[in-house]
């Protein structure tokens, strides 16, 4: 134990009664206060202060320790939540580009599909009108009716379907290059191969 | 009821040291606390005492898993009972009740298991009622619950 003399004794108790400063610490449970009554009411209540401060601090201390320990958790709880979105979002994306891709390739089989209809049925009108005159011309070559009209409309029909003809393939044409060169730039020409 | 002369707390949580010291404190069971944050830092410190002949802690609390060390408590317990010392008091300290660690603990030479949590005062307490039995090697290995 630590023996204090009477004129330390009367200072610090002073201290305390003047400026409220008291010993505090596991320092106070180490002075000796037997032969002193005034004394030891002193480090009564040095230690008494210094209960209380350390029960405030203990429980303070506690109370950050549990909401350490909650924001740990929940810390790991957003950490494994962020994983299953990141994954999610992956799946979603993959989902989706493999959808533009099949809506892709549909709308382009739907085109080429159009475009065959329109090239077939052009051939069969451009035919047809050139089978008609042909044999419209061929009746009044061998009937022998006056043909004027009919030689000048056959001839008259033939270049405007052979011009017409000529300006549909060079529209399909056109199309189909425009169609490859967009697919080429932005990879869709990659994607109908897969 | 005797104090314990000295007592050293391995664990790496900051916050948990501060609570065992208020309430080593409070409940007078030691004027004399160390706390230490990392087992191979503790071990260093204990093989020195030992090479320097200096005093020993009576008691070591040690946590079980000590992050940011290269072996965990129960590591710790075996290499201070059989490689650096003998005779001191020293347990485990931790929030889990797994059995399979407690086992390991006792082969570890550990003598106590204190579980931690929010109310760890009166399983303190009771330690220290026991802790005569623990020093005098008396005492079974006991889970304070």
């Amino acid at each position: 134990m630590i023996v204090l003399n009477d004129e330390i004794k009367k200072e610090l108790i002073q201290l305390a009664s003047e400026k409220n400063i008291f010993l505090e610490g596991n320092i106070t449970k180490l002075i000796d206060t037997e032969s002193d009554l005034d004394f030891r009411n002193y480090i009564f209540q040095c230690i008494s202060r210094d209960k209380e401060s350390r029960k405030k601090r203990l429980d303070i201390t506690k109370t950050i320790q549990q909401q350490n320990k909650e924001l740990t958790e929940w810390k790991a709880h957003n950490e494994q939540l962020n994983s299953e979105l990141k994954l999610a979002l992956e799946t979603s994306e993959k989902a989706k580009q493999l959808a533009e891709s099949d809506l892709d390739v549909l709308q382009k089989r739907t085109q080429n599909e159009l475009v065959g209809s329109i090239v077939k049925v052009a051939l069969w009108i451009i035919c047809g009108v050139g089978a008609i005159t042909s044999i419209l011309f061929a009746i009044t070559l061998l009937t022998d009716i006056e043909n004027k009209t009919v030689e000048s409309s056959w001839s008259n029909m033939f270049s405007i379907l052979l011009t017409n003809s000529f300006s549909i393939v060079g529209t399909i044409m056109g199309v189909k290059y425009a169609n490859n060169r967009n697919n080429g730039r932005d990879g869709g020409g990659c994607k109908y191969k897969k | 009821m005797d104090m314990i002369d000295s007592i050293l707390l391995v664990d790496d949580e900051n916050l948990f040291h501060l609570v065992f010291e208020d309430a080593c404190s409070l409940l007078d069971i030691t004027l004399n606390l160390m706390a230490i944050d990392n087992a191979d830092a503790a071990e260093n410190h204990f093989a020195n005492l030992v090479k320097e002949n200096k005093p020993k802690p009576d008691c070591i609390f040690v946590d079980l898993n000590i992050i940011g060390s290269s072996f965990d408590g129960i590591e710790l317990c075996r290499r201070i009972n059989f490689v650096h010392g003998d005779g001191v008091v020293i347990g485990i300290i931790s929030s889990s009740d797994d059995e399979t660690e407690q086992a390991k603990a006792v082969k570890a030479g550990a003598q106590f298991w204190i579980i931690k949590s929010d109310e760890i005062e009166p399983r303190l307490e009771e330690f220290v009622k026991d802790f005569e039995g623990y020093k005098e090697r008396t005492a079974s290995f006991k889970v304070y619950r």
